[in-house]
């Protein structure tokens, strides 16, 4: 699929997203890390790091940031261009991290276009794990009651003896902090 | 976690957002930002003795106008580089044309007045305070721009960073302008910009550090 098809099919679905359609913004999620594993996976195979599981954690993350920098959005980009330069800070950030980040990564456009979409997922190295771990107890739980229910926050709210309102908050947080943990975790002091 | 369940997950949390808001918060903060500068200058000096009077000269004109060109200039490059996937580094590029408008201007006064007079022209009696002065103020509106900044999505931080020093101090500028008591084209020219780049090297320094996300 070229770039512009891809556009095509991406941007109505996040778009609708942005309106509060669940089930839209889910089949954007789904195709944009689709892309993005692609695209993460050819880059640190390229750096010399060809595990699958490192580039599902960098996926993970990138996609947590999406969600939450969802405001950021600029209708004048295309979505696709504007959550390619979300993967991109998150890989360089990620590589960096590590200690291994050399110079400059060479990442245009055509990077993403090139990227082989559809590959199957693999299992992560559990970061995002830990940083579901550093959340308080009530929060924890709640994710998991949501995870469980495939994703129902009604269900899970209602397993947790909690007003819907009350979990939407409490979600909505703990992926904050989440997202705080991880782009925290490895930070050296120098 | 499967990253599977994490989309299910953040799929849950797919309440509706608006874009728009964001953008008009880098307004409301340099608003903010400049009310500040302006405080800060009329208590510490108080308005210049003659403003109303000088308020229609072509020189304070002109520190209005570099003030507000440069401001608007890179506060528009920074609310873009908050921006993932726009382009910033244009905008902000075009910062340079008040700059070297005000250079060329500043030279052109200095070829009408003999070498001796120069000194006088470009130091003035205030050229440290108001150099040290301006950088200092821009400290405020920097502050706001920086908190501003960790709510986006600054995929560059250096740049995102310069963007919000440069647009201080043009900021700073407009409030000094109220006080600053000089007149001569090479002192504006040369202190000015000055400031202006110390408050950009302090942004892009810290950025990187400061806009981690």
């Amino acid at each position: 699929m070229s770039l512009d098809d891809f556009e095509a099919v991406l941007h109505p679905a996040f778009m609708a997203g942005l309106e509060g359609d669940s089930a839209a913004y889910r089949r954007f999620l789904d195709l944009i890390g689709g892309r993005l594993r692609g695209f993460l996976r050819g880059h640190l195979a390229r750096a010399g790091l060809a595990g699958a599981e490192e580039a599902e954690d960098v996926l993970q993350e990138t996609l947590l940031a999406l969600h939450l920098s969802r405001h950021t959005y600029d209708p004048a980009v295309p979505v696709s261009a504007w959550a390619h330069a979300i993967a991109r800070y998150k890989l360089i950030d990620h590589l960096r991290r590590s200690g291994r980040h050399r110079g400059h990564l060479p990442i245009d456009d055509e990077a993403l276009s090139l990227a082989t979409p559809g590959s199957a997922a693999s299992d992560a190295k559990l970061d995002v794990e830990r940083a579901l771990a550093a959340l308080p107890e009530r929060t924890r739980t709640l994710i998991d009651r949501v995870k469980l229910k495939g994703g129902s926050l009604a269900e899970a709210a209602q397993a947790a003896g909690m007003t819907e309102t009350a979990a939407k908050v409490a979600l909505h947080r703990g992926l904050k902090a989440m997202a705080k943990v991880l782009s925290r975790r490895g930070t050296r002091t120098s | 976690m499967k990253t599977d369940d994490l989309v299910s997950l953040l799929a849950s949390d797919a309440g509706p957002v608006e874009p728009a808001s964001f953008a008009r918060a880098t307004g409301l903060t340099a608003l903010a930002g400049f009310a500040a500068c302006a405080a800060a200058v009329l208590l510490t000096f108080g308005p210049r003795l003659d403003l109303a009077a000088a308020l229609a000269t072509p020189p304070v004109l002109a520190k209005f106008a570099l003030g507000t060109s440069v401001a608007g200039l890179a506060l528009l490059a920074f609310q873009r580089s908050l921006r993932p996937g726009r382009a910033a580094a244009g905008v902000l590029a075009l910062v340079l044309l008040p700059v070297v408008t005000v250079v060329a201007w500043a030279l052109a006064v200095l070829a009408t007045q003999p070498m001796p007079a120069w000194p006088a022209l470009v130091l003035g009696r205030s050229w440290s305070v108001c150099f040290v002065m301006v950088s200092l103020y821009a400290l405020l509106p920097l502050a706001g721009l920086f908190v501003l900044a960790r709510r986006g999505a600054p995929v560059r931080p250096r740049l995102t960073g310069l963007a919000a020093g440069v647009g201080a101090a043009g900021l700073a500028t407009l409030a000094y302008a109220l006080h600053c008591p000089e007149d001569a084209m090479p002192f504006l020219a040369t202190w000015y910009p000055l400031a202006m780049a110390v408050a950009g090297g302090l942004g892009a320094l810290t950025g990187p550090r400061l806009l981690r996300w």
